[in-house]
């Protein structure tokens, strides 16, 4: 399997950056210049090359902001994600130098040098495709990957008292690269937005106390923002998105303020890592992982340590059972559920169907889909476990997982 | 002299055969030749190829053609005696039957639909009197019909502009904006006469009906023509199929082969080169082609989705050594799914007619050829699009077959193996001097499209039925009734074009020539695929079609008509028992159930007419065709009252006795009766000039009464089909939950499924929803289970794979029915919960691939397994 994006500046032809995961080489520079030529020479005929299918895998040329051509090969992996892995590119992108300069182009070197620090970040979202490795920071890519705890109430409203004092509006809260508490306002920035701001933080491991300047690719492509992270415990980071003012210097004594009495509830929370979920909340000995989507929210939340510490005996490794489940959810689930794929309205009109359940069987697991309201559960199982048991036993756990108090998204 | 040897050459035995009952003396064979010109023969082309068709000029044949599967043996049989009358009478019935039908469906029915005529040209549509529509602009016509119109470009013509809300229900299935207004109660309408044409409907008593024109998209193509045209097509269609996008070329990757033009395009259709956009922009196509492989590392592309004109088209690659095809097709008409399939259809069709795709473009003078063969091609791809929703065009390219019953299938296959034994002692007693032409190394025989027996290798049927379909011989087939069809043309077998790679095998095929002859009338299609090679005459040169080979097809064709097989075929397909699918969805509804209950425990006609008619269709197929003429849906709901009252406590003995031996008795009967029936023409012939041969069959005498024989067998035939059917489920539990299912054997090529017009025959809007969600998730899960298929193949673990998609063999999908398509149908919200159905694929790897896919109620869980078993045992 293999990912390769190569972004080429549109018009001049000058290759911007390539990154690549997997098995593949490098790509060469006259591949690339032969990839572009292919793009241009169609466009000069009036007709547009949307993509192209290989055997087991797929070809995609996109052109954004009329400067920049993005042209992605993907095999043998979740190819049928690659659109999406450009456009979120495409916002990473914008991200780190706005939207004006990569419509302007002026400087391609300038940008080229501009663009090297999200390498990190590009190199986080390739991993969404790459069905063989264990994936860090994405798992599902436009979704925010999330850990579920019951003290995320309590750590909202210590957030809400943070941006205030920051005179930002967006803060959240990550454990282990993990979602755990937001700030009320934080989901009026765009689900990708927002996990580039997790993404980015992940990116700067280490850093206790850092700014950088930000475009947010929704809210405001062209004016840039400021999001501070600060690291509050190991693997513990507080982001927000705030102005110009005040200093950093002054942010760091205002962590200090707002937090210091949180440290416990932090501890407290960080424990629900790596089970994701409240410890309240009992699963099915059946199940080998669950992977639980808030679509509305765009979070998804997975576990596979599902039973306590004493199950490292079962057969399947569990890097493995993320990679099911995720196979599961981007190609059998993803585009059956409209809310996920809003654009491409290509042949929807009469007859769109309504997906409320879906299954796989395979020779080593099963995997079963739920949906109720905003709330979308994947289960995976043994081969043994009937296909009906499986069909029980992923709505006991949505009907738990709705009515759980301990569950705050 | 010379020609006239020749001519024997190739006039097959059949002359002789006639020629013996007058004379031994050779030079008598002017004479019989003269009275035996089969009418094809000035048809033959120049390299002995042949297309006849002559279509059935009868004045009902609209009617025929507008449902061949639903064809009522009653009208049928009245039609032989007085044409017209008989057909109007039938109209009314059907328009009776509809009516009372439809006020029993909604309370507040007044609104009747009729389907007559509409062959894809003229739709009738009855509205009530009573129906008053409101209308906002106090327009006439919009409060009589519920439709707005406006005039045509031409100032005349009155076009269907919108619908009124509360009209749409009775108009959406049939007639759409844009459609003409052509008649109302037989009166010609324009924008001169409406007003007064309404007037007189005002005052009519009877309820007006409305004659609609459907306009398709600028054309309107008989396939007809385009199987016979040889030349170059007319521009208007060659500026139609630029129009839409349909485009192929074929380039050649090595320079020093052919140097035809300045570049390597050795055919691009259509022409001229600068206006195909194919052409024009094959140098992407090309590039990416070498590139993919060679600097990416990866497969090489199989297609392109492109955006021209604001029209989406898929281009499907095809490489061949350095060769590249290229088929573009617009997405409208053939998505991707659809497009992968059809280019290798396309390969499959372009190998078997010319060995392979490199001769097939550098053959010379072939242009023309080529020209009509791909018109028809994006023709049939761009009409099979027109007539029938997206989701259902070009899914598979498998032959649909269908199951029949063990003794019908018998005698269809004893009929072929006759043909194709071919025995020589039947023609002549000059076995020695006398060599066979061709043998005949398989056939396979059609009805409306579906595959009824094959004795193919599987690769055969598989590019036969490329060529068929292709070629818009299936549709035609099945849209109108051929009075009579002759194809002949030389090919290029799956097995030779293969051998020449292994040679020195000890089973090689003989070298010699392939031809198929292709036999129609009615619905029935012959396919015969023969060898000159080998024990037979060597073929040497132009060789056109033999009437003698002809003429026993026709007859292996008669002999079908003969043991009623046309008129059993019908009823079959509309019996809906092979296995039964629920084509009522409805009576799955909590409201359904209960108002079957209703009707089941107290034989109450008048409080639920509906349910209890559909249930006796659901339950008791064997009882409606136990009066071997309600065979539509229409003539059941026709009869239903009389179920009601008398058959319906019958049901349970019929199908308790359906399988009792009495039926196995009839069968051999009519096999046995069969043989003679046939032989018997030649035996006659044979005594008549016998110098007297003794030999055993002659003993056998029954051929005087040959006519009453068939007439008998006919009829045990069609008493067969209604002592004799049994009512196949394949689901678990009481009620029968399937909906559709598909069986997809793709090694063999074949592909067993419910008959084409189910729908037409369920008839019901839930249904059709259904099934349209059940094919589009079919491609979904094809697609995925394809990773399986593939990996199962090969054996090779190969890095390019997805591991954990290779290992998945069943994937289903639990949809729900929307809100509104439930009220459409008449659901109250009130009296059902969601409606749920599943549709679930799974790909059975031993001892071939086989991929089942089957659509059905949620309330009861299935296993696909158990399926699939009991699948197997209808086959």
């Amino acid at each position: 399997m293999s990912v390769i994006v190569v972004a080429v500046a549109s018009e001049s032809g000058v290759p911007i950056f390539s990154r690549k995961r997997g098995s593949n080489e490098n790509i060469q520079f006259s591949t690339i210049a032969s990839l572009h030529g292919i793009n241009m020479f169609t466009k000069c005929h009036n007709l547009s090359l949307i993509n192209t299918h290989l055997d087991n895998g797929t070809i995609i040329w996109k052109e954004y902001c009329k400067s920049i051509t993005l042209i992605g090969i993907a095999t043998g992996g979740l190819q049928c994600d690659l659109e999406n892995l450009l456009a979120c590119i495409h916002d990473v992108m914008i991200f780190c130098i706005g939207k004006k300069e990569l419509e302007n182009l002026k400087n391609v070197d300038q940008i080229k040098r501009d663009l090297r620090q999200c390498y990190p970040i590009l190199d986080y979202l390739l991993e969404s495709l790459d069905p063989n490795s264990l994936p860090q920071s994405t798992i599902i890519l436009d979704y925010i990957q999330s850990l579920l705890c019951p003290q995320a109430q309590q750590l909202q409203e210590v957030l809400d008292n943070y941006a205030q004092t920051v005179t930002g509006r967006w803060a959240c809260l990550s454990i282990h690269g993990h979602l755990v508490a937001t700030s009320s306002d934080f989901f009026e920035l765009d689900a990708r937005e927002a996990k580039l701001l997790l993404l980015l933080a992940a990116a700067q491991d280490g850093a206790p106390l850092r700014e950088t300047l930000v475009y947010l690719p929704q809210m405001s492509p062209n004016v840039a923002f400021r999001a501070v992270t600060c690291k509050l415990l190991a693997d513990v980071y507080v982001l927000v998105i705030c102005g110009a003012t005040p200093p950093l210097s002054e942010i760091d004594e205002i962590v200090l303020r707002c937090w210091e009495g949180y440290a416990q509830i932090i501890k407290e929370a960080k424990l629900t890592y790596p089970r994701n979920f409240p410890t309240s909340f009992t699963f099915d000995p059946a199940l080998l992982g669950v992977l639980v989507i808030n679509v509305a929210k765009r979070r998804c939340v997975f576990s596979r340590h599902l039973h306590g510490s004493n199950q490292k005996s079962r057969s399947m490794s569990n890097a493995h059972r993320i990679d099911i489940l995720r196979t599961f959810f981007v190609t059998s689930v993803k585009d059956l559920v409209p809310e996920f794929n809003s654009n491409e309205s290509e042949e929807t009109d009469a007859c769109q169907s309504i997906l409320s359940e879906t299954f796989w069987c395979s020779e080593y697991h099963k995997c079963h889909m739920q949906r109720s309201g905003n709330i979308l559960c994947c289960g995976l199982y043994a081969p043994t476990v009937p296909t009906h048991t499986m069909r029980l036993m992923t709505s006991t756990l949505l009907q738990d997982l709705l009515s759980n108090k301990d569950i705050y998204w | 002299m010379n020609t006239f040897k020749n001519k024997i050459n190739y006039e097959s035995p059949c002359d002789s055969d006639n020629d013996w009952t007058n004379s031994s003396d050779d030079s008598k064979y002017s004479e019989s030749e003269s009275s035996s010109v089969p009418d094809w023969d000035s048809d033959i082309a120049e390299d002995g190829e042949l297309i006849y068709i002559k279509s059935k000029s009868n004045d009902d044949n609209s009617e025929i053609s507008k449902a061949p599967l639903l064809e009522n043996c009653e009208t049928f049989k009245l039609r032989n005696d007085f044409k017209r009358s008989s057909t109007r009478r039938s109209k009314g019935k059907i328009f009776r039957v509809l009516k009372s039908r439809k006020i029993r469906n909604k309370n507040a029915g007044n609104e009747k639909k009729n389907d007559i005529g509409d062959n894809n040209k003229f739709i009738i549509v009855q509205v009530s009197k009573n129906m008053i529509f409101s209308s906002e602009k106090n327009c006439q016509i919009e409060k009589l019909f519920g439709i707005s119109l406006e005039t045509h470009a031409d100032g005349k013509t009155l076009v269907v502009s919108d619908f009124l809300p509360e009209a749409k229900a009775i108009y959406t299935s049939k007639v759409k904006t844009g459609y003409y207004l052509q008649k109302i109660n037989g009166i010609d309408v324009t924008s001169h006469n409406i007003n007064n044409v309404l007037q007189r409907v005002k005052e009519d008593v009877d309820n007006p009906k409305l004659l609609f024109q459907a306009v398709t998209q600028g054309f309107n193509i008989d396939i007809e023509k385009l199987l016979l045209s040889k030349n170059a097509q007319e521009n208007s269609l060659t500026q139609l199929l630029r129009d839409s996008m349909c485009s192929i070329l074929y380039v050649c990757g090595n320079d020093v082969d052919y140097q035809s033009n300045d570049d390597n395009v050795l055919y691009c259709y259509p022409r001229p080169f600068n206006q195909n956009f194919l052409y024009n922009t094959r140098g992407a196509y090309l590039t990416l082609n070498h590139l993919a492989p060679k600097s990416l590392g990866t497969s090489e592309p199989v297609l392109s989705s492109v955006l021209h004109k604001n029209i989406l088209i898929n281009i499907a690659y095809a490489s061949h050594y350095s060769d590249l095809l290229l088929v573009a097709l617009p997405n409208s008409a053939i998505d991707v799914f659809a497009a992968k399939r059809v280019i290798t259809d396309i390969i499959r069709l372009l190998e078997f007619l010319y060995g392979s795709l490199k001769i097939c473009f550098t053959k010379p003078n072939n242009v023309d050829k080529l020209d009509s063969l791909f018109s028809r091609i994006f023709i049939i791809l761009l009409m099979g699009n027109k007539d029938s929703s997206k989701v259902n065009n070009y899914i598979y390219t498998e032959a649909h077959a269908v199951s029949l019953p063990l003794d019908v299938k018998i005698q269809v296959d004893d009929a072929i193996t006759e043909l194709e034994a071919a025995d020589y002692r039947e023609w002549t007693d000059n076995v020695e001097n006398f060599q066979r032409l061709y043998t005949v190394i398989g056939s396979c025989l059609y009805y409306s499209g579906h595959l009824l027996s094959s004795h193919l290798q599987d690769e055969d049927l598989k590019e036969i039925n490329a060529y068929l379909k292709l070629n818009g011989i299936m549709k035609l087939s099945s849209e109108k009734e051929l009075g009579k069809l002759v194809m002949w043309k030389e090919v290029f077998i799956n097995e030779s074009r293969k051998q020449n790679k292994n040679d020195g095998n000890e089973y090689r095929i003989p070298d010699g020539r392939w031809f198929i002859l292709i036999v129609g009338k009615g619905h029935f299609i012959l396919a015969t695929l023969m060898e000159a090679g080998g024990c037979t005459e060597d073929a040497i040169g132009v060789i056109p079609p033999s009437a003698f080979y002809v003429e026993e097809c026709e007859s292996c064709l008669e002999l079908l008509f003969e043991v009623g097989l046309d008129k059993y075929l019908p009823s079959w397909f509309a019996s809906n028992t092979q296995p039964q699918v629920e084509i009522c969805p409805e009576n799955l509804t909590k409201q359904g159930k209960r108002n079957r209950e209703v009707g089941s425990s107290k034989l109450d006609i008048k409080n639920s007419f509906k349910t209890k008619n559909m249930e006796i269709k659901r339950r008791n197929n064997s009882t409606e065709l136990k009066t071997g003429s309600a065979d539509n849906i229409h003539s059941q709901s026709l009869y239903g009252q009389w179920y009601n009252t008398q058959k319906y406590r019958h049901s349970s003995l019929d199908v308790t006795y359906s399988e009792d031996s009495g039926s196995l008795k009839s069968n051999s009967e009519i096999s046995e009766d069969r043989v003679i029936g046939r032989r018997a023409d030649r035996e006659q012939m044979n005594r008549r000039d016998s110098s007297g041969s003794d030999s055993d069959w002659d003993k056998q005498d029954c051929s005087r009464s040959s006519n009453i024989e068939i007439s008998d067998i006919r009829k045990s035939l069609l008493d067969g089909l209604n002592n004799h059917i049994t009512v196949h489920r394949l689901t678990a539990g009481d009620e029968n939950v399937l909906f559709h299912f598909m069986n997809l054997e793709s090694e063999k090529g074949i592909l067993i499924a419910p008959v084409n017009n189910i729908g037409e025959q369920a008839n019901s809007l839930l249904y059709s929803y259904i099934v349209q969600t059940f094919k589009k998730s079919f491609k979904k899960i094809h697609d995925l289970l394809q990773h399986n298929v593939r990996f199962k193949k090969s054996q090779i673990p190969s890095n390019n794979l997805n591991k954990i998609l290779v290992a998945v063999k069943e994937y289903g999908m639990l949809f729900d029915v929307p809100q509104d398509v439930l009220v459409q149908c008449g659901i109250s919200k009130k009296n059902c919960g969601p409606f749920q159905f599943w549709v679930v694929g799974r790909v059975f790897s031993e001892p071939e691939p086989r991929e089942l896919y089957v659509c059905y109620h949620e309330s009861i869980p299935q296993d696909l397994t158990d399926i699939a078993y009991l699948l197997s045992y209808l086959e």
